[in-house]
């Protein structure tokens, strides 16, 4: 049987453009590569500007998530100038980023996954029509509600930075803002909308507190059946029709989890170092190896990149971010046997190749690793365990559990708030080195920055996309979205929604990676122009 | 029914963002109540590959009338104006963009890659990014000055980094609703219902600015950015405190200096070392003042407006 090979140009819904090709032999994808095909070059822009550059441009980067890119870019120039940071300024910071989240999940739900759902594939199934009803662009009756919906929790990001997307307020030292009480209480009665008209009723067809009760699978599948609304909830109907139509089956990738850990605590990291980091989050860092069922913690010293199959000319080792040295290839021709994306390919020292998303911070939620107060959630990988692995329904089901935490962390945060305290300690502008790190919606995200002489000399960024869609490395091994296409069934060459439904189980955000591996000087970029 | 092609060139998304936060209408709204049919959208489209390789031929050989063309993000030529560094679709998106904009009814140039270049442009342009119709403050940019879509009019910039949802969706209203001759524009083809005032109209900080109380320092209620944060709310042409962001606040208020992200000089000063949040003065006064100000009389103002300026103009009275 020959093999065919399919160019999908593009991909669509992944946020950015990607691209992928896959070699299809009986019925099934063989081989896969991902190229992400937009190049802007924002570290090179950021060369030689005001140390706090950084702030304004970088959640430019990304749209989707601007406040995570805002949050590194302040934890960065924090450990670099070595600020004092106030509570409330931690706790202002974290709510910004959660409601950013919690805005993302139905987004991407229902603007981006979901719609697939509807696909003629899936006219036999017996949810189809339902699913039409509900998940139909634009016009179903969730995605409405959904798409709608998500504009309510950037609000609250509005009451701390004055617009979403793309404010600055989060600054080193603390935040700009010092919201009143009525500020607090506007945001809290914007959580309840969000919860009294999306959340319970729709989301889950029950309370927090019900939901809050599922621990394991078995869990999940008792409050399935425990009753209709459950089960005709959004959640409850996807899971069903999920695995009705295969969801469950392909999709794996490479086994191996990465997060940086999120959520610094307030009282915990005042006084933030880069070393001090990892024991002052409240969501833990971590890696998850699958095959041997172990966790350890992730150090930004274990970060590499490999730019072997990338349009860069750079040679074929590993190297820290800190240390490179990007070059881009003027010509970027599609060679699969070479370079084919602007991605580099991002691994651990140790581990290799590794999977970044909410699926991962969710697997590393369940390990036992990390400090005793840290947040502990065992469901995901529990589930993981039940299906023997990832697939796309498992990615999908990690990546709208964290609502409601996420929910929970928000209500906390404005309990919290202490009016009257500073919300701001001005800080002393020195040369050094600093790294701020998170975990936007879709995966880690860092930013490494080295100021000297008073300004910036080197600015990198790992996006959770450079960690997902980033192509071969030097020995060649597939990065883990062409990993997780291996496998995939087609059943129409000309319309292979199910390569969109593993690409975009990954929620990837091409606009983040694209950028993120151009820190070529402004001279060589010029000597490079003229050559 | 109006057809919408919505392209994203070397951009961010924060304009698609901003969009899907608008309320009236909602996004959906736009749909269901204005006849506006989305045909494709790189977030919400429904196609992909070659099925929407051969939707964007239809639209260019005129099969699908396209009515709306609206971009997002820079135009990138590079590498040497080629422009392979941003491909879309298999072919560069420059070459898309070209093509369809011979036959757009109308092209809507949303947020500050698109109107004038924004961030990628900014110096060294790695990117070799412009706007549509302009870079920076110049006139040309990938389209040329003289562009007009097949309706007559030059692009119609909706600056702003991201665009406000109701600049977006009262643009695209205006155009389905056949009231575009209502919206005048200024000489940055700016919808001058937009950008006619200024930011600091609605600013509830426009108290403190009147009686020269600054704010000196990040996390106050009180006092204007104008005077020590570098704020350019005087100067930048924006409903910002009119129409506020996400129906709740703006930068100002929240107190966050405005970054004149409406005017193509956006970033300022390139963010060089010591411009970020740190107002350029000379001898104490800002360097810069609002559009028509005199310095001599700006200091004859300053003088008078300290002497007299009550206590509380000094006391934090958005207490609590
Ligand atoms: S804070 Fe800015 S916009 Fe507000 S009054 Fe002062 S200068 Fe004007
Ligand atoms: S306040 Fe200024 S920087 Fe903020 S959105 Fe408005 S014009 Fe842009």
């Amino acid at each position: 049987m020959g093999r065919q090979t399919l160019d999908i140009s593009p991909v669509g819904r992944v946020e950015g453009d990607l691209d992928v090709r896959v070699e299809i032999a009986d019925g099934q994808v063989v081989n896969a590569w991902t190229h992400a095909e937009l190049f802007r070059g924002f570290e090179v822009i950021l060369r030689g500007k005001d140390p706090q550059a950084g702030l304004i441009v970088t959640p430019r980067i990304c749209g989707i998530c601007g406040g995570s890119h805002l949050t590194c870019a302040s934890w960065a120039l924090d450990t670099a100038w070595g600020t004092e940071v106030p509570r409330n300024a931690i706790l202002a910071r974290n709510l910004g980023q959660i409601v950013e989240t919690i805005q993302s999940i139905p987004r991407y739900f229902y603007g981006l996954f979901a719609i697939d759902l509807t696909n003629k594939k899936y006219r036999s199934s017996r949810f189809y029509d339902e699913a039409v009803r509900r998940f139909a662009a634009f016009t179903g009756k969730s995605y409405e509600l959904g798409v709608t919906i998500s504009a309510k929790p950037v609000e609250i990001y509005a009451l701390l930075g004055g617009q979403w997307p793309h404010s600055s307020y989060m600054v080193p030292g603390g935040v700009m803002c010092a919201p009143t009480l009525t500020d607090i209480t506007r945001a809290w009665a914007i959580l309840e909308y969000f919860r009294t008209n999306w959340l319970e009723p729709v989301w889950l067809g029950c309370s927090l507190e019900r939901y809050e009760e599922i621990q394991t699978y078995d869990d999940f599948m008792a409050w399935l059946d425990e009753d209709i609304k459950h089960r005709e909830s959004d959640l409850g109907f996807y899971w069903r029709m999920g695995l009705d139509i295969g969801l469950d089956r392909y999709g794996a990738g490479v086994g191996k989890f990465v997060t940086w850990g999120y959520l610094p605590h307030e009282d915990r990291y005042q006084k933030p170092t880069i070393e001090s980091r990892n024991a002052a989050m409240i969501m833990k860092s971590g890696v998850y190896d699958s095959f041997t069922d172990t966790h350890t913690l992730m150090d930004h010293t274990f970060a590499r990149e490999n730019t072997t199959h990338a349009w860069y000319d750079e040679g074929t080792a590993d190297i820290h971010p800190f240390d490179r040295t990007t070059t881009p290839t003027q010509k970027n021709t599609k060679d699969f046997n070479n370079a084919y994306s602007w991605s580099s390919a991002v691994k651990h020292q140790d581990f290799g190749r590794l999977e970044a998303g909410a699926l991962a911070r969710q697997l590393v939620a369940g390990g036992k690793h990390g400090e005793s107060w840290q947040h502990y959630d065992g469901f995901i990988l529990d589930v993981f365990k039940h299906f023997g692995g990832a697939n796309i329904h498992v990615r999908q089901l990690a990546r709208v559990h964290e609502q409601v935490k996420l929910y929970r962390e928000a209500e906390r945060c404005l309990r919290e708030f202490v009016l009257n305290d500073p919300w701001y300690i001005k800080p002393q502008e020195k040369d050094g080195r600093g790294w701020g790190a998170t975990e936007a919606a879709r995966g880690s995200l860092c930013h490494w920055v080295e100021i000297e002489g008073g300004k910036i000399k080197n600015y990198q960024v790992i996006a959770p996309t450079t960690w997902n869609v980033g192509p071969r490395d030097s020995e060649g091994v597939k990065g883990p979205i062409e990993e997780a296409l291996v496998g995939t069934p087609i059943e129409d060459p000309t319309d292979p929604v199910e390569v969109g439904h593993v690409a975009r189980s990954f929620d990837s955000c091409l606009v983040c990676t694209v950028h993120a591996h151009d820190a070529k000087t402004g001279e060589e970029l010029a000597r490079f122009r003229t050559a | 029914m109006t057809n919408v092609l919505w392209l994203q060139g070397g951009a961010c998304s924060g304009n698609t963002m901003s969009f899907l936060n608008a309320e009236e209408p909602t996004v959906c709204d736009l749909i269901a109540d204005f006849g506006i049919n989305v045909l494709w959208h790189p977030s919400l489209g429904l196609e992909l590959g070659d099925r929407l390789q051969t939707l964007l031929w239809d639209c260019i050989l005129g099969k699908i009338p396209l009515d709306i063309l609206v971009f997002e993000g820079s135009v990138v030529n590079a590498p040497n104006g080629t422009g392979e560094w941003n491909r879309f679709a298999d072919r560069p998106m420059k070459a898309w963009l070209d093509d369809l904009a011979k036959a757009a009814n109308f092209v809507v140039a949303v947020g500050d890659c698109a109107t004038w270049g924004g961030i990628p442009a900014m110096e060294p342009n790695p990117s070799e990014s412009e706007g549509l119709q302009f870079l920076k403050r110049k006139e040309g940019g990938f389209l040329g000055k003289d562009y007009r879509s097949k309706a007559g009019l030059p692009v119609i910039n909706i600056p702003g980094c991201p665009a406000h949802p109701d600049w977006i969706t009262q643009i695209l209203v205006a155009i389905a609703t056949g009231r575009i001759a209502d919206i005048a524009l200024d000489d940055l083809n700016r919808p001058q219902t937009f950008f006619n005032t200024f930011t600091q109209t609605g600013c509830t900080r426009n108290v403190h600015f009147a009686y020269k109380a600054s704010t000196a320092e990040f996390g106050q209620r009180k006092g204007c950015l104008f005077y020590d944060l570098g704020c350019r709310g005087p100067m930048t042409h924006s409903s910002c405190n009119r129409i506020l962001w996400n129906r709740v606040s703006s930068k100002t208020r929240a107190g966050m200096p405005c970054l004149g992200c409406t005017e193509p000089e956006f970033p300022f000063f390139d963010l060089k070392p010591g411009t970020v949040f740190k107002t350029q003065t000379v001898m104490g006064v800002p360097k810069e003042l609002p559009p028509g100000v005199k310095k001599k009389d700006y200091a004859l103002l300053t003088m008078v407006a300290k002497d007299a300026a009550p206590d509380w103009a000094e006391e934090d009275f958005f207490t609590v």
